[in-house]
């Protein structure tokens, strides 16, 4: 039924038609349930949700609604111009006035998009009179600009399995926690260990729980190793080494031989590939920490990883890579040309290439 | 076959039995899958349709297990639109079975 009211209010259908065809459905459920029917044959009289809403659009009348929201939101720009004026003219407002033009937008999104949509949508909006309202009001630019992490963050949040929610915001806290770390610390390094959540938390999706014990110790004493040899004894490079032995467990549990044995002709050399990329993405980001001291940035060359995987393993849609170049193009127009407040932009991305490519 | 095709016939096959007697939604479904092999999640939305054009009109009538039932009741316009039907749906299989009889001797 909730499946079914969901189907229907997808086509807008007016309160006084869903009431009629929720109630006839329940006397048909409860008619089939009384002439002996099992739950399975019940199912199938009333059907697919989407099938039935399908079939029983001619019979439903739109919401009034819609047309009042068309309305409204035909009027927003001229009711926003003249709300400028008023300010500009009257009260001299005209910055931060400009901002009743986000009116424009966010009417339609909000009238016109359902509510999780919506609420994803309005994410850049809001975040940028909360951004605005941090930097004018309380000189707060930086780290102001962080309230724009929430744009992915909630899209994230909203759209993804609740087991799965840990792995999917984890580069998202490590970046939030990783540039704490740098700017108000100046610890690049060793803050960069906090990406080492990502995997960390991935590895905890294992189905042998041995295998994750073993995994996650080896990280956990690579990190201690890497912490001791540079503290201690000032040879963070030494340290480094310590993370071969993450690579060595999965060689040494079989993990890696086992996929390789199992896999023929293009998958196998895919998970080659895969490995090999992996090898390559630590090797460049030691040499680009202590050739060039980059552990600020030089943790980006591990997002190259995933963005393979889904080259590799899935069908190209641009849409799956975007967070991942957003990401990249944020920091690194932030980092480099000190434009964090600016270069936030890079994440309008991601909605602007779902909504090209799902048009 | 055809859905569409197959949704008129069911279509025609409501009207039908709706003209003998006033029934409830899964009485309808009931009768029609016992005599044809009929989608039965098809049946409710062509019911609401027919509904909707004035072949049927609705009332409630009180049961004895629980809430009150919805009642179809054929009307005069469901009537004419049958007698419509079953007219061309004769005259349609005739020329059917004209073909295929024809075609029988043929061969």
């Amino acid at each position: 039924m909730n499946a079914l009211k969901a189907a229907l209010q997808n086509y807008r259908a007016s309160e006084k038609d869903l009431d009629e065809v929720f109630s006839d459905y329940e006397q048909l459920y409860e008619d089939a349930k009384a002439s002996g029917k099992t739950d399975e044959e019940v199912w199938q009289m009333l059907g697919k949700p989407e099938e039935v809403a399908h079939d029983l659009i001619d019979t439903l009348q739109l919401k009034k609604e819609k047309n009042i929201k068309t309305k409204i939101i035909a009027v927003m720009p001229f009711v926003s111009l003249i709300i400028f004026f008023v300010l500009g003219f009257y009260q001299n407002l005209w910055h931060p006035g400009w901002l009743v033009f986000l009116a424009i937008p966010m009417s339609a999104i909000l009238l016109q998009t359902r509510l999780k949509d919506g609420v994803v949508a309005l994410m850049p909006f809001l975040s940028v009179i909360i951004f605005l309202i941090l930097g004018w009001g309380f000189d707060l630019w930086h780290p102001g600009w962080l309230v724009f992490l929430s744009i992915p963050v909630v899209a994230i949040l909203l759209n993804t399995h609740i087991k799965d929610l840990p792995i999917a915001l984890s580069p998202f806290i490590a970046v939030v926690a990783f540039l704490i770390l740098g700017f108000a610390y100046n610890l690049w390094n060793p803050g960069w260990l906090v990406f080492l959540i990502i995997p960390m938390l991935g590895i905890l999706k294992g189905k042998n729980i041995v295998k994750v014990i073993l995994y996650e110790l080896s990280f956990l004493i690579a990190i201690a190793f890497y912490l001791y040899m540079g503290y201690e004894q000032q040879a963070w490079g030494y340290g480094g080494l310590g993370f071969l032995l993450p690579v060595a467990m999965g060689l040494i549990l079989g993990e890696i031989n086992f996929t390789f044995g199992r896999l023929e002709g293009v998958e196998r050399k895919k998970a080659i590939t895969m490995v090999m990329l992996v090898i390559l993405a630590i090797g460049l980001f030691l040499a680009l920490g202590f050739g060039l001291g980059g552990w600020a940035w030089a943790w980006q060359v591990f997002l190259l990883i995933p963005v393979t995987a889904i080259l590799l393993f899935d069908k190209f849609r641009l849409t799956a890579l975007m967070p991942f170049f957003a990401v990249i193009i944020f920091f690194s127009v932030g980092y480099f040309f000190g434009m964090f407040h600016i270069s936030w932009l890079a994440f309008l991305l991601i909605p602007i290439t779902a909504i090209i490519e799902n048009a | 076959m055809n859905t569409q095709f197959k949704k008129g016939i069911v279509e025609m096959c409501i009207l039908s039995i709706l003209s003998k007697k006033d029934m409830y939604g899964f009485e309808v479904i009931d009768t029609l899958s016992k005599e044809i092999d009929v989608n039965e999640n098809t049946v409710y939305p062509i019911l609401r349709r027919l509904t909707g054009q004035g072949l049927f009109e609705t009332y409630m009538e009180q049961t004895n297990i629980g809430a009150p039932r919805k009642y179809y009741r054929m009307t005069g316009l469901g009537k004419s639109k049958l007698k419509e039907y079953e007219t061309e749906w004769r005259s349609f299989l005739e020329g059917v079975f004209q073909l295929l009889g024809g075609s029988t001797h043929k061969s």
